[in-house]
């Protein structure tokens, strides 16, 4: 049994390649009628403006409006019972490294604010994506300030 | 289950096979006083057909860093294919330095193509080299390219860089949702994606022997450092720890990798033992600590750390931990490489608020800007320490260019597949 499910796990996955290898190959689809999440930028899907905190340059300080969306967050995980995956993302200046670094340092400063708002930290993983999965494309400062943000995903 | 893999590695191969040609090197900027070289076309002794002229690939391979200025056959007054019909007066003449003729024959083993060839110093007007080539028939192209590492090694006094390739990271597009781990011939051709992940593929680093890849995947959910076997696709996870698992690099010896983990709270380095299967511990620091580089000579380690309130480049014994500041000049240096011999870095440099590529020999603490693009990141360098790649932005898309340590020659690899970063050069392959 679990020979074939792994098989046919080998032949789907076989499938998407051969076929992803195909499109690739073939550079005459329509780019327009793509929409930008299919280019690289990652619309933060399903999420509200209060799952979702803003960074300065370089920084990982929360400021006073995120602090009170961590606030009123943290109500709600504990009310339901939620659990929380926190994933922090920078702009794309500097190094991807160093800033896979940064962004980590902005996910853990979200924990530690919902654990001292009452969240339980077994309840709590935190991730880092670094430059890796911008909001926003453009070398400006309006992609870049989408961009340095820290999600807070509840489930 | 081993054949279905089997059959599974073979598909994989051929479908990636078929994206030839994704990068191109095109210059901007050429060195003003090249090496002037004619290579006469090659002449062909056998009875198959000539599918690319072997010159041809020569001419476009000495050209493609600015180095040398290859004559056009249709400037040449002769086409010598042996020693004796060579006229010296001809070829300077034509103020040609060097010339290089030879034929191509059939050899005893089928399909096997064996060339002969002579490499003429003009001024002196003597053969410096004199050798036979042989490789299989449907490899002209790797056969072209060795002629001309053999060419660039007989006059540069350096290993030639031709037969070398590159590994970099494919951005998902319209065409393509994926990130794509790709590697090309250093000339473009010859890509394949090598792995494909709908999350990001992050740092790859070649082995010292060029037979494996690391690299970083976020397919887990979190970021997870991997190896891969070029020639067979096989792929093995390092073990995850918690927090980041990143920036993996290969000791020389190729029995380790350094790498950044989190665990301890904040990113230090630590060193993977790949036959022991456990993390050493390198470096201490609350601050962050990332983009370890191992030294060529196997005892220390480049890194960048913020510990003095800004990302500066530093070096640590591996033996005695004891770290030492590299860099002063500025408030951003980061991502740093040794060149082979050990003495000089090359790594990002802030300036005016401007990411460049900047290098600097380590004793002198100086540093010395090499590129006029901005958002420069990811500088890999050529094997010999001659050229050095790099991933930039040209009209918002990221794309890859280099330009050679001495800073004459500038160039840029405009991909056919679109945006294109995280650029790593392998070592000279055999």
């Amino acid at each position: 049994m679990t020979l074939n499910k792994q098989s046919f796990l080998i032949f789907l996955s076989l499938f998407i390649i051969t076929a992803c290898g195909s499109i690739s190959n073939e550079r005459t689809s329509d780019v327009s009628a793509v929409s930008t999440s299919a280019s690289g930028v990652y619309s933060d899907q399903g999420l509200t403006s209060s799952n979702i905190l803003y960074f300065a340059y370089d920084k990982s300080d929360v400021n006073a409006e995120g602090r009170a969306k961590i606030r009123s967050l943290a109500k709600t995980i504990n009310k339901e019972g939620l659990s929380v995956r926190v994933e922090g993302h920078c702009d794309e200046r500097g190094t991807r490294e160093y800033n896979l670094a940064l962004g980590e340092n902005r996910a853990k400063t979200v924990a530690e604010l919902l654990i001292i708002n009452g969240v339980s930290s077994s309840k709590i993983t935190t991730v880092s994506y670094g430059e890796e999965k911008p909001a926003a494309s453009g070398s400006n400062e309006k992609s870049w300030s989408q961009n340095r943000r820290a999600l807070i995903k509840t489930f | 289950m081993k054949t279905l893999k089997g059959i599974l590695l073979i598909i994989l191969l051929i479908t990636s096979q078929v994206g030839v040609s994704q990068l191109r090197i095109e210059i901007t900027g050429g060195a003003d006083d090249p090496i002037n070289i004619a290579v006469v076309p090659i002449e062909w002794k056998l009875d198959s057909p000539q599918d690319e002229y072997l010159h041809e690939i020569i001419r476009s391979d000495l050209e493609s860093f600015g180095e040398f200025k290859v004559l056009p056959p249709a400037s040449m007054l002769s086409f010598p294919s042996t020693q004796e019909e060579v006229f010296y007066r001809d070829w300077r003449l034509l103020k040609v330095d060097y010339l290089v003729l030879g034929q191509a024959n059939k050899s005893e083993i089928e399909d096997e193509l064996k060339i002969s060839y002579f490499i003429f110093d003009i001024a002196r007007e003597k053969v410096i080299h004199k050798a036979i080539m042989t490789g299989p028939y449907k490899s002209l192209r790797r056969v072209a390219h060795n002629m001309s590492d053999k060419i660039y090694k007989k006059i540069q006094g350096i290993p030639g860089i031709f037969s070398t390739r590159l590994a970099y990271i494919d951005k998902p597009s319209a065409q393509d949702l994926n990130y794509n781990l790709r590697i090309a011939d250093i000339d473009g051709y010859n890509g394949i994606s090598l792995f494909s992940s709908p999350q990001p593929i992050m740092s790859p680093n070649w082995s010292p022997l060029g037979n494996k890849i690391a690299y970083v995947s976020f397919e887990e959910g979190t970021s997870r450092i991997f190896t891969q076997t070029v020639a067979t696709g096989e792929r093995k996870g390092i073990k995850l720890e918690r927090g980041i698992n990143s920036s993996p690099n290969w000791s020389p010896d190729e029995t380790k990798l350094a790498a950044v983990l989190s665990k301890e709270g904040n990113p230090d380095i630590f060193i993977y033992d790949l036959k022991k299967n456990s993390w050493k511990q390198i470096t201490e620091h609350f601050g962050i600590d990332t983009e370890p580089d191992w030294s060529p000579n196997g005892k220390s380690l480049l890194f960048t750390s913020n510990r003095s309130g800004s990302p500066q480049i530093y070096q640590v014994n591996i033996r005695t931990k004891r770290v030492k500041r590299l860099t002063f000049e500025g408030t951003y240096n980061a991502r740093a490489r040794y060149l082979p011999d050990g003495k000089s870095i090359v790594f990002v440099h802030r300036r005016n608020g401007v990411f460049h590529i900047a290098s600097q020999k380590i004793r002198s603490g100086k540093v010395r800007i090499l590129t006029d693009t901005s958002l420069d990141e990811s500088p890999t360098i050529s094997p010999n320490g001659n050229v050095v790649i790099y991933a930039t932005k040209k009209n918002d898309e990221d794309v890859l260019a280099g330009i050679t340590i001495d800073g004459k020659t500038k160039f840029i690899l405009p991909s056919l597949k679109g945006e294109t970063r995280e650029p790593a050069w392998s070592p000279i392959l055999d």
